[in-house]
């Protein structure tokens, strides 16, 4: 797999610049991890759309189950956090087990038919009190610890943190698109019918998707929860885990794969920083005019604007 | 590009000394509290509160001036987070507000780690003081609605209620709690839990009709909540003596929005409306409130300026002491003892108000009359009457 000069240049400014000018400001620090947060969502279900063309509004399930699986095992059994967070991803692949029914169903049915089992999920951790806590939740969910004298915990070790799972994230996505399984995918995603003529087994390469976009889930809403430090139904489940991904995906562009991560960033900093700060109370007017500008003048969303733009000045030199 | 340079050095030292200026005199103080989102209507109503009390501590106090920095929670748990850490880089020396505990808990936790003292009325959850964090303070608890809505069942003398409650967090904890206590009493108690997302409560309300057939109904829920179950048991109405509610219900604004399905409801409400103080601390509130915002307060506004002028004397105590930096705020609120609006206000070890007790209050007329303990009553309780 190459990397671009530019690329390496992002991830050192991102493991080392960031830290260095910003790791003080806790404030800041805060706003680009929750922004972080819903980039992992976003590109999880980008996957899910741009490889199996798959659209789901359930993957607050995904959120919400890994949350609880990592909290409970660190909490009940003793897990360590880290560790926990992994198996909060297993735990959400688990959940999906329960939805490969559905994969027979397409477009708005799938969507609708994933929606309504997050709902399922949410009343399950509502009425298990005995290992959920019920209605009232967990409270005081342990940190993440303390390595070689370096507390993750803190505002830049959870950076650090959410940073490398993102850049593990981007690095699966780009091998599964650029194998084989990934161009049958993609054709999937044009014409599911023409790909199963010539032979690919769709269901299974969507279930091989489900999973994989249902495990990037659960491991970010097991790092949520480590970093809030607490945990209720109506907050694990709650559906701004996946309009505001969606949103930050298609603001993005969501058939690319940075396109998810670059939205969630500029949507969430440029309203919390920019945005709050001109209106501080009815903010996002500014952002819901600016992403109707957005899908009427680039439907493809801010990648393939940046690359126009970038294209056009190299032709201009 | 000198004129440039020289008009930027000219915004500098204005701006340095009007900072100056404000660290030497003002005091700041954080108030972090949802003012969009599915808490704004309650969040501002609070922030009124804390605003009057600002009023009022600058002009009694005459040492120290208080200047308070707000940011919006958006009613969500990662963002009053942020604002927690927000308002501490805006360097305030304490939190006064957030509302919901699933906000408030993470926002204290935060305020915690940065060691700023964190006050608060909007949230009622046990877990939040058990914690035991020594920056953590609140004036209200569920046991104050407790002892309250047992209060009054006991003066009505009903032998059998049904309980109909949210599944959410606060609202469970009230519910179960009452049950156990009016069960203790020797009153037959159901409990009927439904999902805050539900609207039609006529099932519900028909079981209670047909089976348990109660002497009084008691609904643990919110606004919404309220009023789809007073609608239903409108519709049906069951063969009860009396509709007894919690927050949120015994206010003038669901007088005026629902006149036919208020009258004799009963709900915690510390003040009767139109609003009475007989204090001169509550003359002061209440003259100051009408002056700000051109209306009477409610009990929101009430909660919001008791824990911030609590808070604001503790700062000025501190500042006196000089252990304004070091740790004094937590300090004298822990030795907070004082008479206030809502009552006699003492922390225990872990922040909670041992003295909490709620009023409660009945629509009579479009009024509300406060009804329970005797000794703060403004009326005679319209006992047996639904809205029926």
């Amino acid at each position: 797999m190459k990397m671009s000069k530019t690329g390496l240049a992002v991830i050192f400014a991102a493991y080392v610049l960031v830290p260095l000018l910003l790791g003080s400001n806790s404030y800041v620090m805060s706003l680009i991890v929750a922004a972080m947060i819903i980039g992992g969502i976003a590109l999880a279900w980008a996957l899910l759309g741009n490889l199996g063309g798959m659209v789901s509004f359930g993957h607050s399930a995904f959120f919400g189950v890994g949350a609880y699986v990592s909290a409970i095992l660190t909490m009940k059994a003793g897990v360590p956090v880290l560790a926990a967070m992994l198996l909060g991803g297993v735990g959400a692949v688990v959940a999906s087990l329960a939805m490969l029914p559905v994969l027979r169903l397409r477009g708005p049915y799938f969507a609708l038919a994933i929606l309504a089992y997050a709902h399922i999920f949410k009343i399950l951790a509502t009425e298990w009190t005995s290992v959920t806590g019920g209605s009232a939740g967990l409270a005081s969910v342990p940190r993440f610890p303390t390595l070689m004298g370096f507390d993750l915990s803190s505002k830049t070790g959870s950076y650090l943190i959410v940073l490398s799972l993102l850049l593990v994230f981007i690095a699966a996505y780009r091998v599964i698109r650029s194998s084989h399984y990934g161009i049958a995918l993609r054709a999937m995603h044009d014409s599911e019918d023409a790909t199963r003529v010539v032979g690919v087994n769709s269901t299974l390469l969507k279930a091989l998707m489900l999973f994989v976009s249902a495990f990037m889930t659960g491991v970010i809403g097991a790092f949520n929860v480590h970093y809030i430090n607490f945990l209720e139904p109506d907050y694990a489940f709650s559906g701004l885990w996946v309009t505001l991904p969606i949103v930050a995906a298609i603001f993005g562009g969501y058939r690319t794969i940075l396109g998810p991560l670059v939205g969630a960033v500029t949507v969430y900093l440029v309203d919390q920083l920019i945005f709050k700060n001109l209106i501080p109370s009815g903010h996002q007017l500014i952002l819901g005019a600016l992403l109707v500008a957005m899908i009427i003048f680039s439907p493809g969303g801010l990648m393939p604007l940046l690359r126009k733009g970038t294209r056009r000045k190299h032709a201009a030199a | 590009m000198n004129r440039i340079s020289s008009k930027i050095g000219l915004v500098a030292a204005a701006l340095s000394l009007h900072v100056g200026g404000a660290f030497a005199d003002e005091i700041l103080v954080g108030a972090e509290i949802p003012l969009t989102g599915s808490l704004a209507r309650v969040g501002a109503g609070m922030h009124e509160g804390i605003s009057v009390a600002v009023d009022v501590f600058n002009k009694t106090n005459g040492k120290h001036t208080i200047k308070i920095v707000t940011a919006d929670d958006e009613s969500a748990p990662a963002k009053a987070i942020a604002a927690v850490e927000k308002l501490a880089g805006d360097g305030v020396v304490a939190i006064t507000g957030g509302y919901g505990s699933n906000n408030i808990g993470p926002a204290s936790d935060a305020a915690n780690k940065l060691g700023l003292p964190y006050i608060t009325s909007g949230g009622v959850a046990e877990n939040l003081t058990e914690r035991g964090y020594k920056t953590f303070f609140r004036i209200n608890n569920t046991a104050g609605y407790q002892k309250a809505m047992v209060g009054l069942l006991e003066t009505m003398k009903v032998k059998s209620a049904s309980v109909v409650y949210s599944t959410k967090e606060a609202t469970a904890d009230l519910a179960k709690d009452v049950e156990k206590e009016l069960a203790a009493k020797g009153v037959a108690v159901t409990l009927h839990a439904f999902d805050p997302a539900i609207t039609d409560f006529k099932p519900i309300i028909n079981k209670v009709r047909l089976q348990d057939k109660p002497e009084a109904i008691l609904m643990v829920g919110y606004e919404n909540d309220y009023v789809g179950i007073l609608r239903a048991a409108k519709v049906l109405k069951p063969k009860v003596k009396a509709m007894v509610g919690v927050w949120s219900l015994a206010t003038p604004k669901m007088a005026s929005d629902f006149p036919d399905l208020m009258p004799s409801v009963y709900g915690t409400a510390l003040l009767p409306f139109p609003a009475e103080f007989q204090s001169e601390e509550g003359k002061r509130f209440a003259d100051t409130y009408m002056k700000l915002y051109n209306k009477a307060p409610d009990y929101l506004g009430q909660f919001g300026y008791v824990q911030s002028m609590i808070l604001f004397e503790a700062i000025a105590r501190a500042a006196d002491a000089g252990t304004l930096k070091k740790g004094g705020i937590a300090q004298e609120l822990a030795r907070t003892d004082r008479q206030t609006l809502i009552g006699r206000v003492q922390f225990s070890d872990k922040g909670d108000n041992l003295n909490f007790v709620h009023r409660m209050g009945q629509h009579q007329d479009g009024k509300i009359a406060i009804v329970w303990p005797a000794d703060a009553a403004t009326a005679k309780m319209n006992f047996p009457g639904v809205p029926w």
